[in-house]
């Protein structure tokens, strides 16, 4: 069972005849445990297609199944629990609640899903140190830098365990040799626990770095291949790989 | 603890907020302490008079203390009319003739006589704290109202000399000294204020006071100011007051009813007041609640829409920021209430003759429950508006 299926989303925004087709048709699968670019230019639909998998947007047509689960069906406090359970998120902002400690903003999804709180704080202390934070745990984000907010904001995403990661360009706020860490770090991450990374991004030689690029433009998919480091990880099943075209690097999309 | 950390984020704006609502609670305690003490007052008043008959002689002037004067013998014969369980004579003087109260919520210092037995039939008790009772055979000894004994710093076996001798005393005052026998217990009513002589001494002090007039023409001892009946069980009281009057010449009884109604009427002013008072900390404290919040929504759009992209769910954010209006409230409510006993303790210690305010248990639920109530319901509309926010759009905004 594929961690992550999207049958035919299609996301419409407006109403005709000025209708914008953020999304039309869009058909993926990404086993778990795939570590996955997404590239495509400003408007290509990459960031629609993430709030969908993210259950953040309900799609105008199609389906998103997560493990197999059909999201259409679910009621918006159902949408919200398998957030919570299942799905990391990463932005490009880091967006850390100012007024919280790097500990207090990775425990912050506990908040909301319930469970252990003394088992989460053992876990938030672990998933800091894993990203080298043993001791800026008790800092605010203001005395952090931008690659230790982002590194936070990958710890605050994996408190919950989730299966599946979504990144919106969160290496687009840091210079390359952080940007190059955190994907180390990310990576690590993926081979370890067999989490599922899905990344938006316009650097094509991060993209590049990950198992699986895929590409959209207007709303389509239009490219799917893997890259050199893919025997890490299994070869995705369902759509097939598609070339993608040498016009350009913005065009590009990682997955 | 995140709560406060918010709060503490824009401290001007949050401390305006606050101070806003410390205004309002300020306001609350102060004007509800003194209605407190006035209901006090006038629930004393009601049970004192609602049980037993003010009677009185048909030209004495009604509502003063002093001045009227009813023969003794009148008590004799209202005893005899039907329904009449007991009659106790009263005498009663003003303690400070002279004496000029600029702020005074309830009865001016008194001296009155105290008739054993009749404690047993007025629905309103007195009891002893300090010391002993007074008797008929009393000369010479007075218990003292816990106010009263508080003014002037008495204690049992002190020397107080009554009336106490105003500043602008005439040539011919004459005041007495009393030993104090005891001193009562604090009932928030007028007995407070009162210094209780034997019927006998009350005589011997009405008599001093008497116009020049009168003066070597009665018998101080066959007058009193009044008197009081309690009726036999089951006996309606407002219809014995009307049998005495037709059936006692020279006397006038005032229906139980009628005190009663008054009292009450003056309390529905102070509830007006109260009420007043809180609808204004309501307006000033509630729209700076609203105004904070919704200002702090506005700036934290981006954390509501991470927040619930990460499982928060509606109510989780309207919950959080209703938590947070409200702690809004609950400062203001506790720093506004705190400035109200300190200011209304300082009022009734500098106050020598009587308290102005009461703050009671209820008081301090009232104040508290009030600004946390109002600091939620001011809150509600910007959590609502926060917890409904889509998360995409949250989650974009600039």
């Amino acid at each position: 069972m594929p961690a992550l299926r999207l049958e035919g989303l299609t996301k419409h925004y407006g109403q005709p005849p000025k209708t914008v087709r953020a999304l039309d048709g869009l058909d993926l699968e990404i086993e778990q445990g795939e570590f996955v670019a997404a590239v495509g230019r400003s408007g290509s639909g990459k960031t629609t297609m993430l709030d969908c998998i993210g259950l953040l947007m309900r799609p105008t047509q199609g389906r998103v199944l997560l493990g197999g689960v059909n999201t259409g069906r679910l009621t918006d406090r159902q949408r919200a629990e398998l957030r919570s359970h299942r799905i990391g998120f990463i932005f490009q902002e880091f967006n850390l609640l100012p007024t919280l400690s790097a500990m207090e903003n990775v425990l912050l999804p506990l908040r909301y899903s319930g469970g252990d709180r003394t088992a989460g704080r053992r876990r938030a202390g672990a998933l800091l140190e894993e990203m080298g934070l043993a001791d800026r745990m008790h800092h605010r984000p203001t005395q952090l830098s931008g690659g230790e907010q982002q590194r936070v904001a990958i710890a605050r995403s994996l408190i919950g365990e989730p299966t599946l990661v979504l990144g919106d360009e969160p290496m687009g706020e840091v210079d390359t040799e952080t940007s190059a860490m955190l994907l180390s770090l990310m990576r690590r991450i993926n081979l370890e626990s067999s989490v599922t990374f899905l990344i938006v991004t316009h650097d094509l030689d991060l993209a590049a770095r990950m198992d699986r690029i895929v590409r959209l433009r207007d709303g389509h998919l239009v490219g799917d291949e893997r890259s050199a480091h893919a025997g890490a990880t299994r070869r995705p099943t369902g759509a097939p790989a598609i070339q993608a075209p040498a016009d350009g690097e913005a065009d590009l999309v990682a997955v | 603890m995140e709560i406060l950390r918010n709060l503490w984020r824009r401290k001007l704006r949050s401390t305006l907020t606050i101070t806003g609502i410390v205004m309002g609670i300020f306001a609350l305690t102060t004007m509800g302490a003194m209605a407190e003490h006035f209901d006090a007052l006038l629930a004393g008043g009601i049970t004192y008079y609602g049980s037993g008959i003010q009677v009185a002689d048909e030209n004495a002037p009604s509502g003063s203390i002093g001045g009227g004067y009813m023969a003794l013998s009148a008590v004799a014969q209202i005893q005899a009319v039907p329904g009449v369980a007991a009659v106790f004579p009263s005498v009663m003087e003003l303690a400070k003739p002279g004496a000029i109260s600029i702020v005074n919520m309830g009865a001016p210092d008194y001296i009155a006589n105290y008739t054993p037995g009749s404690n047993q039939y007025s629905g309103f008790k007195i009891s002893l704290a300090h010391g002993t009772w007074i008797t008929n055979a009393s000369r010479g000894d007075v218990d003292l109202g816990s106010s009263f004994a508080a003014e002037f710093h008495m204690k049992v076996g002190d020397t107080i000399d009554l009336p106490v001798r105003p500043s602008d005393a005439k040539p011919d005052f004459v005041n007495h000294a009393f030993t104090v026998a005891g001193i009562l217990h604090q009932t928030l009513t007028a007995p407070d204020s009162g210094a209780f002589v034997s019927t006998h001494d009350a005589q011997m002090l009405q008599g001093d006071g008497l116009p020049s007039a009168l003066k070597g023409t009665v018998d101080p001892y066959q007058l009193v100011s009044g008197a009081v009946v309690y009726g036999k069980p089951g006996v309606n009281l407002d219809a014995l007051a009307n049998r005495i009057t037709a059936q006692v010449p020279t006397v006038q009884a005032t229906k139980p009813s009628t005190l009663v109604n008054a009292f009450k009427a003056g309390g529905d002013v102070f509830t007006v007041m109260t009420t007043a008072t809180a609808l204004l900390a309501l307006i000033i404290g509630g729209l700076s609640v609203v105004n904070t919040m919704i200002m702090s929504v506005s700036e934290r759009v981006r954390e509501i829409g991470l927040k619930k992209a990460i499982g928060a769910r509606t109510h989780n954010i309207l919950t959080e920021f209703l938590a947070e209006a409200s702690l809004m409230g609950l400062i203001g409510g506790a720093v506004g209430y705190l400035l109200g006993v300190v200011l209304t303790t300082m009022l009734n210690g500098s106050n020598s003759s009587q308290a102005l305010f009461l703050i009671t248990p209820g008081l301090t639920a009232i104040a508290l429950g009030f600004a946390v109530a109002m600091g939620a319901v001011a809150g509600l509309l910007p959590a609502i508006r926060a917890a409904r926010m889509d998360p995409v759009t949250a989650l974009r905004a600039q």
